[in-house]
C-alpha cells in the first residue's frame, strides 16, 4: 500500500464508521419511534415533566384512583406531587401519575407503555384527554377493567382540579365508540361516587 | 331354456341397473338442487347467483359475480392463480388462499378462494370485505344470509307478533317500511307476496306453538320476497289485510262459523271471550272438503316471547386473548351458541341472534337487530380481564357516563341514546335472577350485579345485560370458561333466570 493509499484509507474508514452509526440511529428513529416505552422511560419523563413544572410551587398530596378487580371498585392512593400552576397542566401530571402506576400495588388502570397527547380544558368544566391509538395496546380488555381503567381517570381528576365536572376521551384526536370494545367512550364521565365506596361501580 | 336364461338375466340385469340409475337420478339431482341462489338487490332490479356449498361455507362463482356489480374488463389466469382487472380496480387470488390483493392491498376472505368445475369461486365474505372498495357503492349484507343489497337499497324487515282471538289467532306482522301484498294459497299455505322494497328478515323461519299455526317462513330464492304461513290445519280461514299506512300485515286465522252459528257471532270479539287456559278445548267444526278434522286444539297459547343473544366481538375484533390463544369472539360465539339451544329445547321461546359465524356487525346494527325483533330480553357475552378470580362470572347493567338530560318536554319517540333508560329496573330484576343462577354454579365466582357503561346496552330498547366470563387476559390461560362442560351449565344457569324472569309461551 502506498502512503497516498494509507491517508485516504485513515481519511475513509472513520467516515465509514461514523456514517455508519448515523445511518442505525437514522433507521432506529424512524421505525421503532413508536414502540410501546417501558416504565423506567415512563417515570423518567414524568421526573422531567414534574420539574419542569416545580417552579417555586409546592408539594400538594393528590388522591389517585387505581383498580381493585377483587371489589369492582377503586381504591384511593394518596400521593406528593408539585403540581403546576394551570389545571391542564396539572390535569396531564395526574394522568401520568395514574400510567406511572400505585406505589402501594394496587393494579393498574392504564398500560405502563399508555402516553397522553394532548389536553384541553374547556370554561364550561370539560377536560378533554386525547390519547394515542396505542392506549388500547397491552390494554387489559373487558368490560370490568375498561371501566374501571376510565372511572380511575375520572374520579382522579375530579377529585383534584377544581372546576373540572365531566371528563371527554379522544382517541388521536377522535371520538370514538369504546376504549377497546366495551365501555362507551360516546359520552362525557362524571363522578360516579359508586365506584370509589364499596359499591360496585 | 339354455336360449331363454341368458334373456332373463339380462332382463334381471337391466332391471338392476335401471335400479341403480333411477337411486343416482334420484339422489344427485337431490345434492345439486340443494344448492341455493343469492340474490343482488340493486335499487331497481334483483339478480341471482347459484351457490355452491363447500367445506361448510357457501361459496359464489367469481367472475358472474363481478360482471353483476359491474364490469371485468380483463382476465390472466396461470397455474394455481387469476388476475382480473375490473374498471380501475386489480384483483389477484391464489387458489386455496384466504388472502386475496386489491390493488395491492392484501385483503383476509373468511374462506380460502377455491376452483370448483374450472370456475373460480370466492366465499360470501367476499361481498362485504371487497364489493364495497371496487364498486365504490354501499353493500349492505349478513353474514350467513343469501341476500345482499348493493347500492342506495333500504331493505325492509320485520317482526311477528300473535294475539289470541275467540275462534283463531290474529297474525301481526309489523314491517319497517311500507309494503303491499298479493295473496295466494298452495299445498294448504298461504303465500304472501310482499311488493314494495327488498325485504331483511331477521329470521328465515320463525317456529309457533300455537293451535292454529305452525310456521311463518320467508323465501325469496326467486327474487320475490315472500312469506309462507303453515297453518296447523286446512280447515281454517284466512283474512289477510294491510294497514293503512302499509306497515301492518293482519292476518286473521279463524275457525269457519259452525251451521247453527250465525257468522256475525264471530264478528262480536266482547261476547266470545278467549278459552281459558285449562278449558277443554272445543270440538272445531269441519270446513267442507276437509280430510280429517282439527285435531284437538290446547288452549290457544301466547306468541313466543324472543330472546336476543348477543355474541360479542367478531371478524376482524377478536376481543380478549388468553394465554393459551382462546379467542373472546370465538368464546362469546360458543356460548351463544350454547344457550341458543338450551333455550330452544325448553319450546318455550323463539332466539334471534345480532351475529352469525364470524362476522362483526356494529353496535347499531346489532341494537337495530334486537329492537326490532321486539325482545323480552337481551344478552350479551363478553369475556375479559377480571383479575385473579376465575373463573368470575359477572352480570353488567347500563349505567350512562352522565346523567341524561332533564327532560323537559316529552318527546314522542325513544331516542335512540337514551333507549335503555325506561328499562333500567327491568335489567336490574334480570340482573339479579341471573346471578342468582351463577352463584349456584360450582366453583364460579358469581360477584353483585354491577352498573357499567357498557357500549352495547344503550339503546336497547328492552330489558338487558352484559354477562361477561373471566378472567381472559394474556397473563393467564382461560381455563374453566373455556371447557364446554362449564359452558354448559353457565347456558342452562342462564335458561333458568331467563325461565324465572320471563316465564315464556309454553312450559318445557
Amino acid at each position: 500500500m502506498t502512503r497516498r493509499n494509507l491517508i485516504l484509507a485513515l481519511i475513509v474508514i472513520p467516515i465509514l464508521v461514523v456514517s455508519g452509526f448515523y445511518l442505525r440511529a437514522l433507521v432506529r428513529r424512524m421505525f421503532f419511534e413508536n414502540r410501546p416505552r417501558p416504565e423506567d422511560e415512563m417515570r423518567t419523563q414524568l421526573s422531567q415533566q414534574a420539574l419542569q413544572s416545580e417552579s417555586g410551587a409546592e408539594q400538594q398530596t393528590v388522591t389517585l384512583y387505581f383498580p381493585n378487580f377483587e371489589a369492582g371498585t377503586l381504591v384511593a392512593e394518596a400521593r406528593q406531587l408539585t403540581l403546576a400552576a394551570n389545571n391542564t397542566d396539572r390535569i396531564r401530571q395526574i394522568v401520568l401519575a395514574l400510567i406511572e402506576g400505585s406505589k402501594q400495588g394496587h393494579a393498574r388502570g392504564l398500560p405502563a407503555s399508555a402516553a397522553l397527547r394532548a389536553v384541553f380544558l374547556t370554561s364550561d368544566g370539560t377536560a378533554y384527554l386525547d390519547f394515542p391509538n396505542e392506549v388500547t395496546q397491552n390494554f387489559p380488555v373487558g368490560i370490568e377493567s375498561e371501566t374501571l381503567a376510565i372511572y380511575s381517570v375520572v374520579e382522579s381528576i375530579i377529585a383534584n382540579i377544581p372546576g373540572v365536572k365531566r371528563v371527554k376521551f379522544l382517541i388521536q384526536g377522535r371520538e370514538v365508540d369504546t376504549l377497546d370494545g366495551h365501555a362507551d367512550l360516546t359520552g362525557f364521565y362524571v363522578s360516579s361516587q359508586a365506584t370509589t365506596a364499596n359499591a360496585p361501580p | 331354456m339354455t336360449k331363454r336364461f341368458p334373456q332373463r338375466l339380462s332382463s334381471r340385469s337391466a332391471l338392476f341397473l335401471a335400479i341403480i340409475c333411477g337411486f343416482l337420478l334420484l339422489v344427485w339431482p337431490a345434492r345439486r338442487l340443494r344448492s341455493e341462489n343469492f340474490i343482488f338487490y340493486f335499487p331497481d332490479q334483483h339478480k341471482s347467483l347459484p351457490t355452491e356449498m363447500m367445506d361448510n361455507a357457501v361459496y359464489l362463482p367469481l367472475i358472474p359475480l363481478l360482471n353483476l356489480a359491474g364490469q371485468v374488463s380483463g382476465l390472466q389466469e396461470k397455474h394455481n392463480s387469476l388476475k382480473v382487472w375490473f374498471g380501475d380496480h386489480q384483483l389477484e387470488f391464489r387458489e386455496n388462499k384466504n388472502k386475496i390483493q386489491v390493488n395491492k392491498a392484501s385483503v383476509s376472505l373468511t374462506h380460502p378462494v377455491r376452483r370448483s368445475n374450472g370456475q373460480w369461486m370466492v366465499p360470501t365474505g367476499f361481498i362485504p370485505a371487497v364489493l364495497p372498495r371496487i364498486t365504490g357503492q354501499p353493500v349492505l349484507y349478513q353474514h350467513g344470509t343469501t341476500r345482499a343489497f348493493i347500492g342506495n337499497v333500504h331493505p325492509v324487515s320485520y317482526s311477528v307478533e300473535l294475539q289470541n282471538q275467540p275462534s283463531g289467532v290474529k297474525l301481526l306482522i309489523h314491517f319497517t317500511g311500507k309494503v303491499s301484498i298479493q295473496t295466494a294459497a298452495t299445498n294448504g299455505k298461504w303465500i304472501i307476496f310482499l311488493q314494495g322494497p327488498p325485504v331483511a328478515p331477521l329470521e328465515q323461519e320463525i317456529q309457533f306453538q300455537n293451535p292454529y299455526v305452525s310456521r311463518l317462513d320467508f323465501d325469496d330464492q326467486d327474487g320475490r320476497p315472500k312469506l309462507i304461513i303453515t297453518p296447523t290445519s286446512n280447515a281454517l280461514n284466512f283474512y289477510p289485510q294491510v294497514s293503512a299506512d302499509g306497515k301492518v300485515l293482519s292476518a286473521d286465522l279463524m275457525k269457519p262459523p259452525s251451521p247453527q252459528q250465525p257468522v256475525l257471532a264471530q264478528k262480536a270479539p266482547a261476547a266470545a271471550a278467549p278459552p281459558s287456559p285449562g278449558a277443554p278445548p272445543a270440538a272445531l267444526p269441519l270446513k267442507p272438503g276437509a280430510a280429517a278434522p282439527i285435531a284437538a286444539a290446547p288452549a290457544p297459547a301466547p306468541s313466543l316471547p324472543v330472546i336476543v343473544l348477543d355474541a360479542g366481538h367478531g371478524g376482524q375484533d377478536s376481543g380478549a386473548r388468553s394465554q393459551d390463544g382462546v379467542l373472546e369472539k370465538n368464546l362469546t360465539a360458543q356460548m351463544v351458541q350454547k344457550v341458543e339451544g338450551a333455550l330452544k329445547a325448553t319450546k318455550a321461546y323463539r332466539v334471534v341472534l345480532t351475529r352469525n359465524g364470524d362476522s362483526d356487525p356494529t353496535f347499531e346494527e346489532r341494537t337495530l337487530t334486537a329492537n326490532t325483533a321486539r325482545p323480552a330480553l337481551f344478552l350479551t357475552f363478553h369475556a375479559g380481564e377480571m383479575g385473579d378470580r376465575s373463573p368470575v362470572i359477572a352480570v353488567y347493567t347500563y349505567r350512562a357516563s352522565s346523567p341524561p338530560p332533564a327532560n323537559d318536554k316529552p318527546l314522542p319517540f325513544i331516542r335512540w341514546d337514551l333507549a335503555q333508560q325506561p328499562e333500567a329496573s327491568r335489567s336490574q330484576q334480570l340482573a339479579q335472577d341471573l346471578q342468582q343462577q351463577f352463584a349456584q354454579i360450582s366453583g364460579a365466582n358469581a360477584p353483585q350485579p354491577m352498573e357499567a357503561p357498557v357500549r352495547q346496552l344503550r339503546s336497547v330498547a328492552a330489558p338487558a345485560v352484559a354477562i361477561e366470563m373471566g378472567t381472559l387476559s394474556p397473563e393467564r390461560k382461560a381455563g374453566a370458561i373455556a371447557q364446554p362442560a362449564f359452558q354448559q351449565q353457565l347456558a342452562e344457569a342462564v335458561v333458568h333466570a331467563v325461565q324465572q324472569f320471563s316465564p315464556g309461551g309454553a312450559k318445557p
